[in-house]
């Protein structure tokens, strides 16, 4: 069902919430500050070791908490600081992501990306497109994890 | 009671320019446990440090956030100035307001709420915050090398010589690995063994090296700083202190027709009991029980025993097991080479004269069966034409491996030349796939095999040997010029590829280091930490990693022992405080914490009531080995375990303060 | 129904007790009606004759395992249908059960009556009759066994007119507005009370997630976000675990389609991993391992 983006109930200033590893990601989003690249404000940033530590029940926090989008950033597979947090991590993200859409989250809502320290346009970007996709959703709906 | 202090720092004009940094020290005043919050110019200058440290005292902070740039900027030098008052360095958060708000946002009311946002997550995260001892673990200053070969005897030689006493094992008799089994060695042409045995003998007469040959692992435990190996010594039957090395016994014993020569890879015999050169080291000979007479006749040869004149055979001694206990370990194993009979097509094992690249080495030896002189094992003529086949089992996912070997191009082209230089007239022919000459003064010395000494390159794979009438026929496709070509040659050496070491893979789970699909070990980092495992204290050299050539197994021997010296140059290994943490009353020992950790830092503790019955088993964590990833968290149901500096309430409070 | 089944799960366990092999029995007993069986714990060999085992032996038993009552005994025999028996080789696998201290009395098992429609009279095996478990079982011989007792009943007869887990497929097929509705309704109706969880042989945990308060990741009223989250976390727990013994589903008051979520699930990690759960002893678990190849698609 496609509506046009005047019709739909979006939410103008979501709060979205980014859960990254220190070693790749934290970094590449420095990165894009020390380039002095603009992007949207609604994403904050918390930081964690390792994309392994980032749980699944984080997500699901992040939406109890009003985010209206839940981002998930670590090392490209392969460049682990931690050799293999992220593929632990991807293993188990394909899963719950596919949990949390046969239970009908928005799918569009939950993003998953590999960003490295050397990558700040690439945080630039995914951030700003995610931004702009979560602004664009009809957010009229009350979800499961909120009230 | 939490006493929080919050210091916004302007950075300039790099954040005050984009944040009103006022606002958010406001802001920041009205959090609930924040009893200051102010902000300043420049927080990590001088007169910023001690502003915050006289705030410390005066307000008797128990935590501080600042909100400035990146931890990964200044995170250290607030933490050592809360230290100087006192605190401890974990009570010390940074909100990242310059990267990540400044420099990436212009509208100035937004990004000052932000700022103020990541405050508040900070200020929450460190009311949270716990106090964070590192962790100090004693270290046993001394290194166990596996392997000596060129890598494995360079790093106990760097080792040793860096004051710290080696323990060197060595699986077979001698030292010397398969360097000592070549001729000479590219570029440079310098004979192997004249390089090789001094270093050897280095190794035997060093005042801090202990060498163990004809000895294997048979048991590691512990951890970085602590670990316990047990040590097989394989009996030699030979008394070694008494053993003068004469060699009366190898020339007494009458087995000197029915043993293939591992060292001449097969291509001569020797005798039951033996040494498998002149040069070893150490130059005591091993009986070889399989083959020797006395075991097989029930006792009654004993030829060696009466030869040997300080009477140092001893039919009856057995293997020994023993314990060593050292603080870090460098596995140097080195390579096999792989089977070259999986190429039928080659003849390899079906013709004679169809030889490995390590026979042919053996062949130009000097000390080889054929003493240096280029005969062909069939009739022991001296071959005019030989034919060298690249890549046999190499690049060849199919029957072999995929990956390059990386030496066979060189070591071919320098066959080629050693065979121009020894046989006058002599043509060889080189199939190869691509020429892979990266090293220093490697691509001159391929190109002077094929101008200087003649070798004709072809392009292409071979598709057939046979024999006819006394030579091997060769076909195959030069595909450069797009022909057939056929040669009738005189001898094939096949450039086989390299395996690891046969049994590494074993070796490797003995250590708890990872290995790649194919067995060579793994590096923790493939470019950053090439010569770490993936366990700590635990260090790789040489072609056990993966092919290499002498100049880079010997770096690799050298770096390994540098980490090696840096390690034991403290009293102690200090380790983060940053690591996991089990709660033992609710942990149910279902181990998918220890199954997800890279670096083998769980194991199972049990917990025993007074009268030391087992209650249950639980997780622990080797505070050595963690490295506080937290990938263990994630993976427990149960939340029983935790990790410091990241703990599961202080997420939930991040989480919680940026509710909407 | 058939005694030759029954006589020959007494002798065993009759022979494993007086042996010493084993000192405690996990099996079926008389129920409260011909139509019920109920677990008996048998520990002396005088009360083999108790056991009894027919198409309305419902219970997964392997949930026992989990019980401080139970693993005081150091070596136990228990009977287990197929099913069940999956159960028994994750908690090996696991570590929570040691292959050497048990004895798996498999049972064959042609499909077992749905409690509701025996209450009320029916005593017949049939595709309408029995578990949707049951029309997809792939184990009516269990997988591993010590002791195998061998079923005289009639091979369950699948017209295939009967799918089960259809629901899957339909939910699948909704844009995620409607899922999200579908699933807002059904834990509208969660009380709570964990019995999915305590009825679950493989929800081992001496302290539930849902229990741990520092943080509280999971509310613990009875309100729908958190009651989706523990249905989602339970769920999440249970991927590329849960063996299907339905339990969960079987002990909800408030009839949640547990299974739905269950059962999506270890299609999913079928379908990813090409991984089954409960089917030997030895694999490592799938969320235990990794692989380089593992799908990437929906990362960017």
């Amino acid at each position: 069902m496609i509506m046009k983006k005047e019709d739909i109930n979006s939410n103008p200033d979501p709060r979205i919430i980014a859960f990254v590893c220190n070693w790749c990601t934290y970094s590449g989003a420095d990165l894009a500050g020390t380039g002095r690249m603009k992007y949207s404000d609604n994403v904050r940033i918390i930081k964690l070791p390792c994309s392994g530590r980032i749980d699944p029940l984080f997500i699901v926090e992040a939406f109890k908490k009003g985010a209206r989008g839940v981002l998930v950033s670590g090392c490209h597979p392969g460049d682990c600081h931690y050799t293999s947090g992220n593929y632990h991590s991807r293993r188990k993200y394909a899963a719950f992501r596919d949990l949390l859409g046969f239970l009908g989250i928005d799918l569009n809502r939950v993003e998953f990306s590999w960003i490295s320290a050397s990558e700040g346009n690439k945080w630039v970007s995914v951030v700003n497109e995610f931004t702009e996709k979560i602004k664009s959703l009809e957010d009229s709906s009350t979800d499961i994890f909120r009230k | 009671m939490a006493r929080i202090g919050v210091f916004v720092c302007w950075c300039g004009s790099n954040i005050a320019g984009t944040v009103d940094v006022a606002k958010v020290a406001e802001e920041a005043s009205k959090i609930p446990g924040v009893v200051c919050a102010v902000d300043y110019k420049y927080m990590c200058s001088d007169p910023g440090q001690n502003s915050l440290r006289k705030m410390i005292r005066e307000q008797k902070l128990t935590g501080l956030v600042l909100a400035a740039c990146s931890p990964h900027m200044h995170e250290n030098t607030f933490r050592r100035a809360a230290v100087k008052e006192g605190l401890n360095p974990y009570f010390v958060e940074i909100a990242n307001i310059r990267e990540q708000v400044s420099w990436v946002h212009e509208d100035k009311e937004r990004a000052t709420q932000k700022a103020i946002d990541l405050t508040k997550m900070m200020v929450e995260k460190v009311k949270k915050d716990r106090p964070i001892e590192d962790v100090k673990v004693p270290l046993t200053k001394r290194a166990l090398v596996i392997g000596g070969g060129i890598a494995g005897i360079q790093a106990a030689l760097d080792t040793a010589n860096g004051g710290v006493q080696v323990i060197l094992v060595e699986k077979e008799p001698s030292i010397g690995g398969r360097m000592i089994q070549l001729d000479e060695t590219f570029p440079t042409l310098d004979c192997s063994s004249c390089i090789m045995t001094p270093k050897m003998v280095e190794v035997r007469q060093h005042p801090n090296i202990k060498l163990y040959t004809y000895s294997e692992i048979e048991d590691i435990s512990g951890y970085i700083g602590n670990f316990k190996i047990k040590i097989k010594k394989k009996t030699r039957s030979v008394l070694e202190k008494d053993c003068t090395g004469c060699g009366e016994c190898w020339n007494a014993c009458p087995m000197h027709k029915n043993v293939k020569s591992e060292f001449n890879a097969d291509m001569s015999e020797r005798t039951a009991i033996y040494v498998p050169f002149p040069q070893a080291v150490p130059l005591i000979p091993v009986l070889d029980r399989s083959a020797c007479l006395h075991y097989k006749k029930g006792g009654k040869c004993q030829k060696c025993f009466d030869a040997c004149g300080p009477k140092c055979i001893d039919f009856g001694l057995r293997d020994e097991i023993i314990e060593e206990e050292v603080g870090a370990i460098i596995a140097a194993t080195g390579y096999d080479l792989m089977d070259n009979s999986l190429y039928g097509e080659y003849g390899y094992g079906k013709y004679k004269d169809v030889v490995s690249g390590l026979q042919f080495e053996r062949l130009l030896s000097a000390s080889g069966p054929t003493e240096g002189v280029i005969r062909r094992p069939s009739d022991g003529k001296t071959p005019q034409t030989i034919v060298f086949i690249q890549c046999v089992g190499s690049r060849d996912p199919e029957k072999g491996v995929p990956y390059c070997s990386k030496v066979c191009c060189m070591y071919t082209a320098k066959h080629a030349k050693l065979f121009a230089h020894k046989v006058r007239d002599s043509q060889s022919y080189v199939f190869y796939i691509d020429i892979r000459a990266t090293g220093k003064g490697y691509e001159e010395f391929v190109r002077s095999a094929m101008e200087q000494d003649g070798a004709v390159y072809l392009r292409g794979r071979v598709s057939r040997i046979y024999e006819d009438n006394g030579k091997l026929i060769v076909k195959g496709a030069d595909t450069l010029s797009g022909t057939q070509v056929e040669i009738a040659a005189d001898m094939v050496v096949l450039a086989t590829g390299v395996i690891p070491k046969k049994d590494s893979d074993r070796l490797a789970r003995m250590l708890g280091i990872s290995y790649d699909k194919y067995g060579f070990f793994t590096e923790s980092h493939p470019k950053l930490r090439p010569t770490e495992s993936s366990t700590a204290g635990i260090f790789l050299a040489g072609m056990a990693q993966g092919p290499r050539d002498i100049p880079e197994s010997v770096v690799s021997g050298s770096a390994a022992a540098s980490k090696v010296l840096g390690l034991f140059s403290k009293s102690e290994y200090e380790v983060e405080g940053t690591i996991a943490n089990v709660n033992e009353a609710t942990c149910v020992a279902c181990f998918y914490c220890q199954r997800v950790c890279a670096y083998h830092a769980i194991t199972g503790k049990e917990i025993k009531d007074r009268n030391g019955n087992i209650v249950k088993v639980v997780a622990n964590v080797n505070p050595g080995l963690c490295t506080g990833c937290g990938a263990c968290v994630s993976a427990c149901f149960s939340k029983s375990i935790d990790v410091k500096g990241f703990m599961d309430d202080q997420i939930y409070a991040e989480i919680k303060s940026l509710g909407v | 129904m058939s005694n030759i089944v029954d006589e020959k799960l007494r002798k065993i366990a009759k022979d494993l007790l007086e042996s010493g092999e084993v000192s405690l029995i996990i099996g079926y007993g008389a129920g409260s009606s011909p139509r019920r069986t109920r677990p008996v714990f048998i520990t002396d060999a005088k009360d083999a004759h108790k056991l009894s085992f027919n198409r309305h032996s419902v219970q997964d038993l392997a949930v026992f395992l989990k019980k401080a009552e139970v693993k005081k005994f150091s070596k136990i025999g228990i009977l287990v249908k197929g099913c069940d028996e999956k159960a028994v080789n994750v908690l090996i696998q696991e570590y929570q059960v040691s292959r050497d201290n048990i004895k798996i009395i498999g049972v064959e098992c042609n499909g077992v009556v749905r409690q509701n429609l025996a209450d009320k009279g029916e005593s017949s095996v049939s595709e309408a009759t029995v578990y949707d478990k049951c029309l997809i079982c792939g184990e009516h011989r269990p997988l591993i066994y010590d002791y195998l007792v061998e079923t005289d009943e009639p091979e369950l007869k699948l017209s295939g007119a009967l799918k089960p887990y259809t629901k899957i497929e339909e939910l699948d097929a909704m844009d995620p507005e409607e899922r999200n509705e579908f699933w807002r309704k059904e834990f509208e109706k969660c009380i709570k009370c964990y019995a999915c969880r305590q009825a679950c042989p493989l929800c081992y945990c001496s302290r539930c997630i849902v229990e741990k308060n520092t943080p509280q990741w999971i509310d613990t009223s009875i309100e729908e976000p958190g009651n989706a989250q523990w249905n989602l976390i339970r769920a999440y727990h249970l991927s590329g675990r849960c063996i299907s013994c339905g339990e969960c589903e079987r002990a909800c008051p408030v009839n949640i389609p547990l299974m739905l979520i269950n059962e999506k699930m270890a299609r999913d990690v079928y379908n990813m991993f090409g991984y089954k759960s409960g089917q030997d002893t030895e694999t490592k678990p799938v969320f235990g391992v990794f692989s380089e190849g593992d799908l990437n698609d929906f990362i960017k």
